[in-house]
């Protein structure tokens, strides 16, 4: 799920941010998956024990949603068509509703194997 | 002129005492030991707003615990307190769970989390030098606690469940549930443990915890009881890491408990048990309301025997001896207002049937007043020997005084305990026993049905 990111570093930028946010904005857009109804994080491969522990973690309003958008976007896809313009997802509708939980139970991980491997060394 | 073998000897012999004898005061664990006192009595006192009990007991080791006053008595819902014990050391905002089991591993300590009918009691056990660290750590998991719904799903749910359906296959559980159940309808009469028909799914989240957390934890609703500590230690970290406790949350409260009395019939197809019981005394800690008698009556009917291998010569003993394959066992559990004297039997259910009528047997027998001298003085003496006993057993007397100090301002202490239960006379016991058997008895029986006894067949008025 962690792939390298240099979306933490830019941001520091205002120079280098500005421009930035536009050319992400508008990659954001060409990348197809808002024209299915979809958000960014539907599209996270839920074939591993972290994601899949993340989506139980989900409350069940959001997880709903989440079963709703992917059946929709299946539909579309299986029917070559694109949703009316309306029903595309708005940038502000793409909010990170499930990588937030995914790096909770990452930055757990750690520290379970942080604690686990640790050399007690008491004066 | 000395002569050399003379001085070479005494050297000799002065060095040997100089190793050898070792001054009085030097011992094995010097570092770890304060100069902790032998006295059992608690000292009391108020450090920014929290009620403290503390006693330095000599030894390496300190008990700290936060008792709240919100055992299954106060809960406003079923199963709040038995899912605020399970969220007891889980994550809190400056740590997680984990890390507090890690890093209390490390210093050598134990945690526990355990709740009464009236208290819920947060535990650690740890080496006396680690009591700011264990301080902070109480305070963090009572005010800082998240209560995460991902917890609460993955963990807490799970195990109150487990727990549920233990609690289905007790049968001696399930009839004193039921036996409290009846004699006090609400409050006191809550079951310890939700059974696994409890609806409590309806009312038992992460949010309704929190709630019910803010409540149990407010300034007026918790003490702290030390075993083990330098009193003034102990107020100086209460008052600071406990000081930040909420004042706004309403303390809880129950309605005072009214023993009601009854019968209830539950049928079980793993074991018999059958509970008899009467209202009994409140705890020493309740003040007016205490009658020692209770305590001398428990241990007068007795059932458990004090010497391994034999039955004992306790009246239930004797009266039960006739019937193999039952035990026959008089407690009496003490409230802050109310108590319940009960005599439990498990076994066959032949063997309750007939062990129980003979029980009730010799209960009319002390309330006829013909108990012998001796069954009197032995039963005082037991009774005094239970209480001092417990009072010094650090577990008991943490609960005890913890609970008294936040119902009434009051600690438990074992001495004056000790003086009221030998105070009893045995016109003052006679005048108890015929009390609880001309008044409403509280009759439980879980199994057999069949054969078990109606309360009415036993001669006892319900």
């Amino acid at each position: 799920m962690s792939q390298p990111s240099f979306a933490a570093f830019i941001a520091g930028k205002p120079w280098l941010s500005k421009p930035m946010y536009k050319i992400a904005s508008w990659y954001c857009q060409a990348a197809g998956y808002r024209q299915l109804g979809l958000r960014a994080d539907d599209l996270i491969p839920e074939e591993s024990e972290t994601v899949l522990l993340a989506l139980k973690r989900l409350d069940q309003k959001e997880s709903y949603d989440r079963v709703y958008r992917l059946r929709r976007a299946f539909q579309m896809s299986l029917s070559h068509k694109l949703l009316p313009k309306e029903q595309w997802t708005k940038p502000e509708q793409d909010y990170a509703y499930l990588s937030p939980i995914i790096k909770q139970i990452e930055a757990e991980a750690k520290e379970k194997a942080d604690l686990e491997t640790l050399v007690p060394n008491r004066k | 002129m000395i002569s050399r073998s003379a001085i070479g000897r005494n050297a000799q012999l002065a060095l040997k005492r100089q190793c050898c004898v070792q001054p009085a005061t030097r011992r094995g664990l010097a570092a770890a030991v304060s100069g902790g006192s032998t006295q059992f009595s608690y000292e009391t006192a108020e450090a920014g707003g929290i009620k403290i009990a503390s006693r330095d007991i000599a030894g390496p080791t300190t008990k700290l615990a936060l008792v709240a006053k919100a055992g299954t008595r106060y809960e406003s819902a079923p199963g709040l307190t038995i899912g605020l014990e399970h969220f007891a050391f889980k994550n809190t905002h400056k740590r997680s769970g984990l890390r507090i089991t890690r890093e209390s591993e490390l210093l050598g300590s134990q945690l526990v989390a355990y709740h009464t009918r009236e208290a819920l009691v947060l535990e650690a056990n740890f080496l006396r030098n680690d009591l700011p660290y264990f301080a902070e750590l109480l305070a963090e998991v009572a005010f800082e606690t998240r209560y995460t719904a991902h917890e609460y799903a993955e963990e807490v749910h799970d195990t109150i469940h487990m727990q549920q359906k233990r609690l289905l296959g007790n049968v001696s559980e399930l009839a004193l549930n039921s036996a409290h159940g009846v004699a006090f309808h609400r409050g006191l009469g809550a079951p310890l443990q939700p059974t696994s028909s409890t609806p409590l799914d309806k009312y038992l989240n992460e949010d309704t915890i929190q709630d019910f957390s803010k409540n149990a934890y407010s300034k007026s609703n918790f003490a702290l009881v030390a075993n083990g500590a330098n009193h003034a230690e102990v107020s100086k970290w209460a008052a600071e890491f406990f000081s930040g406790a909420s004042s706004t949350g309403s303390a809880l409260s129950s309605e005072e408990s009214k023993y009601f009395g009854g019968e209830e019939r539950i049928s079980h197809d793993s074991g018999n048990s059958l509970v008899i019981a009467f209202p009994g005394s409140s705890s020493f800690t309740s003040g007016s309301s205490y009658k020692p008698e209770m305590a001398v009556l428990a241990a007068l009917l007795g059932g458990q025997s004090t010497i391994k291998w034999s039955s004992g010569f306790s009246l239930l003993a004797k009266a039960t001896s006739a019937f193999s394959g039952v035990s026959a066992n008089a407690t009496h559990f003490s409230y802050s207002d109310a108590g319940l004297l009960t005599i439990q039997f498990n076994g066959s259910a032949e063997a309750i049937r007939g062990a129980s009528t003979a029980a009730v047997a010799a209960l009319k027998s002390i309330a006829e007043g013909s108990i012998s001298k001796e069954d009197f003085t032995k039963a005082v003496a037991l009774a005094k020997y239970r209480t001092l006993e417990e009072g010094q057993n650090t577990e008991a007397g943490l609960v005890a005084t913890g609970s008294g100090i936040v119902h009434t301002g009051k600690a438990f202490q074992i001495d004056e305990v000790g003086k009221a239960v030998e105070g009893v006379s045995a016109d003052k016991l006679k005048t108890a026993a015929k009390a609880l058997l001309e008044g409403k008895a509280t009759v439980s029986a879980v199994g057999d049905l069949f054969v078990l006894p109606w309360a009415e067949e036993l001669g006892l008025k319900i």
